[in-house]
């Protein structure tokens, strides 16, 4: 049935090269199409311009595409119409309130194509894309992945933390098929839900290494670890890995001294001062963060990128873990009744966005923080 | 190597049209009017993106559509029901070729999973509200709102495309006119331009704008300047002067013109044009088409040339699919019918692999001429040889004042037993044929059971007479007339009639010819009348 001796699953830190390595695996072979899948945008918009960087342009045999942009265009598009063929189906929908609108719509039957996959007649929704992708595989006897199998001769996923689900019957698909699958990520760094599904609903978040494992013991594939870090220095690394003690540790290429180097907490009085002198990335859990006014870029959103230094303004939870260092407590404030994430999830979300955030740094990670820490390795900034 | 099959739905005359296309050559005969030439407008339209050399966005008008469907928009409109907007389709179903595999899908009209592309020229629904203000009063609207409309190209994936993303490129080249842009041929334009890299066409280009600069600096000009210099405040207060415009970026494909022997490529002879497009077109080495739609190519060539080109397509088929529209009973001969498709009444097409076996070998011997008779007429006669020939065309003559082909009616000579071959075709196409034969002295056996399959087929029919004595035509002819005329028109003064039909048998060409010219009032058996009442 399948050819899977090949598949590979990387399990990579942060800083590890992961993008490198997808880079240069997909460069190395110029005749086979290739595709490569990751999550968010700004994702694509690295592998693009770090292709574009080794090779000049992107070669015709490599497609770079948004992890729903494969479903709607590879997966639910091209066999639609054994499911459902009334409209073309234009695009995702994004509910702007998934909360409402789950409740709205919790007594839609899944038989009831129309309404439950869809908004408009046109529109799928986010949620049920990769369901209705195993369906039109399901309904069309296998066209779906024999489709892309004629297409595509390797598949890397980036990211590959980031999906859940349904989404997971698709890997599964992609893995037991004579596709080349190599799918790289960091169960460290899983801080978005593609869907919220019940199913795989046991592997969510840092737990997705036991799926790996699982699949590996099914042989499907070979799990590998990445733990070199050539991005941040030790110190960095080893405060990091503090989040995930049952997780192998990391070790650090960067020797560099800068004579301003590790983690340090700065107070509130000592924030402008210290952007002045050390010109530091500012990193933030969202918009509803004070940051004084100051320009500062949200945790998710900085996966893969490198800053020299940055400066993170922690949220009340994380603060805590500072002075205490005790990670059960480190919760975002009270959820909404109609939150359908459960509380220990959301807990590894938050953990998440943190260690993306204090890894992005080469040489110096400060916290604005007052008081004392218990980590001896955060130093108080002196001017 | 292309392109499969063509699916087409309410463009222009094709409302409901479908053909498979050979792989290489692909020769199409068939009545003018019969929308050959609509079909290799609508694959080109697919594979450009444009109609009339221009983007289809620009070209969308009711007269697109289909006639009939628009009658019936409109109809349905006025009687108060709301009828759904009519839809241009256009679906190109191609081979499995590698460059192909991401076209792959199932969204088609047949639900095929296969490689393809489909053109919809459709109601845009972001005018939703404005078409539903324009229908509120149904008394004024006369036409479609094509105003309201889009196309858009779309893979078998679903997948909204442009047509550079189908590694396919076609030329058209319509010989009918020759259409002219900026006083060079646009056609030719396309094919240099195309057979350029991208180093040449900047080379030429760079070339071009020097030339341009060194103009200005002629004395010649340069005195023209000063001059004018000289006159500043008189037209204006600021400096003028004259130069050649460098602004335009490759203006080289607007100035320059090509040449053959030193005549500029307009002013060549038609024929000439022709043919050298042509032979552009076809050569691998100068453009990348793949798919070369050829209209009727016969178009103001001479014999030789034409044998020349025809040589050409023969030998360049090979990398290229061809498609071809014609008249020309040359064309085919020379091409061969393995590549034919017949287009007949209905939009109904066909090729010699539709028939039956022994009927392909024969028409296939028959090089190809009588064939096309059948298929280019409006309506055929089938006679048993050239006597009868001549004399059902005299006796059409006599009653309507003129021979059958003024009225687009062919009267074919047939050898015996090839009636059900041209039958066969015609059943196929739906051609409207009809029989004029002997008896030979049992019409149950020798016509009626002999023709059992088309007795009842709409489109043919079958004429003979009853009267098993009258075996031939010439006992029949014999029969209707008195000796007298007959020994007047023949210069003969046979005894009885008896002697008259064995004469006529003896002398058959030359008895049916003194019918045919005698001025004689003559009376013809009226089952040779029938066939043309």
């Amino acid at each position: 049935m399948s050819s899977n001796h090949s598949n590979k699953i990387i399990v990579a830190s942060a800083g590890s090269r992961k993008t490198t390595y997808i880079v240069k695996e997909a460069l190395s072979n110029h005749t086979d199409n290739i595709l490569i899948l990751t999550y968010t945008i700004d994702n694509i918009n690295q592998i693009r311009n770090y292709i574009i960087r080794e090779n000049g342009f992107i070669p015709t045999n490599i497609t770079i595409l948004s992890w729903f942009s494969f479903l709607l265009q590879e997966c639910v598009r091209p066999y639609q119409n054994f499911v459902y063929s009334d409209k073309r189906i234009e695009t995702v929908y994004f509910p702007p309130d998934i909360g409402k609108f789950k409740a709205d719509r919790r007594f839609i039957k899944k038989a009831n194509v129309k309404n439950y996959f869809l908004v408009g007649g046109k529109f799928i929704i986010n949620e049920h894309i990769s369901e209705f992708s195993c369906l039109c595989n399901d309904k069309s006897n296998g066209k779906v992945i024999g489709r892309l199998e004629e297409i595509y001769s390797k598949i890397f996923i980036d990211e590959v933390q980031d999906i859940s689900g349904y989404d997971f019957d698709i890997v599964d698909l992609l893995l037991k098929s004579k596709i080349e699958c190599y799918l790289v990520g960091d169960c460290r760094q899983a801080t978005y839900f593609t869907t919220c599904s019940p199913k795989y609903k046991k592997y969510k978040g840092k737990n997705i290494i036991n799926l790996f494992n699982d699949w590996q013991k099914k042989g499907l594939c070979s799990v590998e670890e990445k733990n070199d870090c050539y991005r941040s220095n030790q110190t960095i690394c080893d405060f990091a890995d503090g989040f995930y003690p049952h997780l192998t540790k990391t070790v650090s290429f960067n020797t560099d001294n800068t004579g301003h180097d590790g983690l340090f907490i700065i107070n509130e009085n000592q924030v402008l001062n210290y952007i002045e002198k050390h010109k530091p990335t500012l990193l933030r859990w969202d918009k509803t963060a004070d940051t004084f006014g100051l320009e500062a870029k949200n945790f998710g959103t900085t996966k893969g990128q490198t800053f020299e230094r940055v400066l993170i303004f922690p949220t009340e939870g994380f603060k805590k873990y500072l002075s205490d260092g005790n990670l059960t407590k480190v919760t975002k404030k009270k959820n909404k009744k109609t939150q359908v994430v459960t509380e220990e999830i959301k807990d590894s979300f938050h953990l998440a966005k943190f260690y993306v955030a204090t890894t992005r740094a080469k040489h110096s990670v400060a916290f604005v923080f007052e008081g004392n820490s218990i980590f001896d390795k955060l130093i108080q900034y002196q001017e | 190597m292309n392109i499969q099959k063509v699916l087409i739905q309410n463009f222009k005359t094709l409302q409901n049209f479908e053909i498979s296309l050979n792989k290489e050559l692909n020769i199409i005969v068939g009545d003018n009017e019969a929308g050959k030439s609509t079909l290799l407008e609508a694959i080109n339209l697919v594979l450009t993106g444009q109609l009339n050399g221009r983007n289809i966005n620009y070209e969308i008008s009711p007269f697109l559509f289909s006639k009939s469907v628009v009658d019936e928009y409109l109809t349905k409109l006025k009687t108060g029901s709301n009828p759904a907007l009519p839809t241009i389709l256009i679906e190109i179903y191609l081979h499995n070729k590698p460059e192909f595999v991401k076209l792959k899908g199932s969204n088609n009209s047949k639900n095929e999973d296969t490689y393809g592309v489909s053109l919809k020229i459709e109601f845009n629904e972001d005018y939703k509200d404005e078409y539903s203000k324009y229908i509120s009063d149904p008394t004024n609207i006369t036409t479609l709102p094509t105003e309201y409309y889009g196309a858009k190209l779309y893979d078998f994936a679903n997948k909204l495309i442009t047509p550079r993303s189908v590694e396919l490129y076609s030329t058209l080249i319509d010989t009918t006119t020759i259409k002219l842009q900026n006083g060079a041929d646009y056609y030719l334009q396309k094919i240099i331009e195309e057979s350029l890299d991208i180093k040449e066409r900047t080379g030429l280009s760079l070339a071009f704008r020097n030339l341009k600069e060194s103009f200005k600096e002629q004395d010649s000009l340069k005195a023209i300047n000063s001059k004018l210099k000289s006159n500043k405040g008189e037209i204006t207060n600021k400096d003028l002067s004259v130069s050649i415009d460098i602004s335009q970026k490759s203006s080289w494909e607007n100035n320059l013109t090509s040449y053959i022997d030193d005549i500029p490529f307009q002013f060549s002879g038609k024929g000439e044009q022709n043919f050298i497009k042509m032979l552009l077109a076809l050569d691998k080495n100068i453009t990348k088409s793949d798919v070369i739609l050829i209209e009727e190519p016969e178009n103001h060539l001479s014999f030789s040339t034409m044998n020349a080109l025809i040589k050409k397509m023969a030998e360049k088929c090979k990398d290229k699919q061809i498609i071809i529209t014609t008249h020309s009973t040359f064309v085919l001969n020379k091409l061969g019918l393995d590549n034919l498709i017949l287009w007949g009444e209905d939009k109904k097409t066909m090729s010699l692999k539709d028939l039956k076996p022994d009927t392909q070998d024969y028409f296939k011997k028959l090089a190809g001429y009588d064939t096309l008779r059948l298929v280019l007429s409006k309506k055929s006669i089938l006679v048993e040889g050239p006597s009868d020939e001549l004399i059902v065309q005299k006796a059409y003559y006599i009653s309507k004042g003129k021979l059958p082909i003024e009225d687009g009616i062919d009267t074919i000579s047939v050898k015996g037993l090839s009636f059900k071959r041209f039958l066969e075709i015609a059943k196929l196409l739906k051609k409207e044929v009809c029989v004029v034969t002997d008896n030979d002295g049992d019409y149950k056996k020798k016509v009626e059971n002999k023709y059992i399959d088309y007795i009842g087929v709409a489109n043919i029919k079958i004429y003979y007479d009853k009267d098993d004595t009258l075996k031939t035509l010439e006992p029949q002819l014999v029969a209707c007339n008195d000796l007298a005329t007959l020994n007047k028109i023949f210069k003969t003064s046979l005894p009885d009639k008896q002697a008259i039909v064995d004469f006529m048998i003896d002398n058959k060409t030359e008895c049916a010819l003194s019918i045919f010219n005698t001025t004689e009032t003559f009376e013809f058996p009226s089952y040779v009348k029938q066939s043309f009442q």
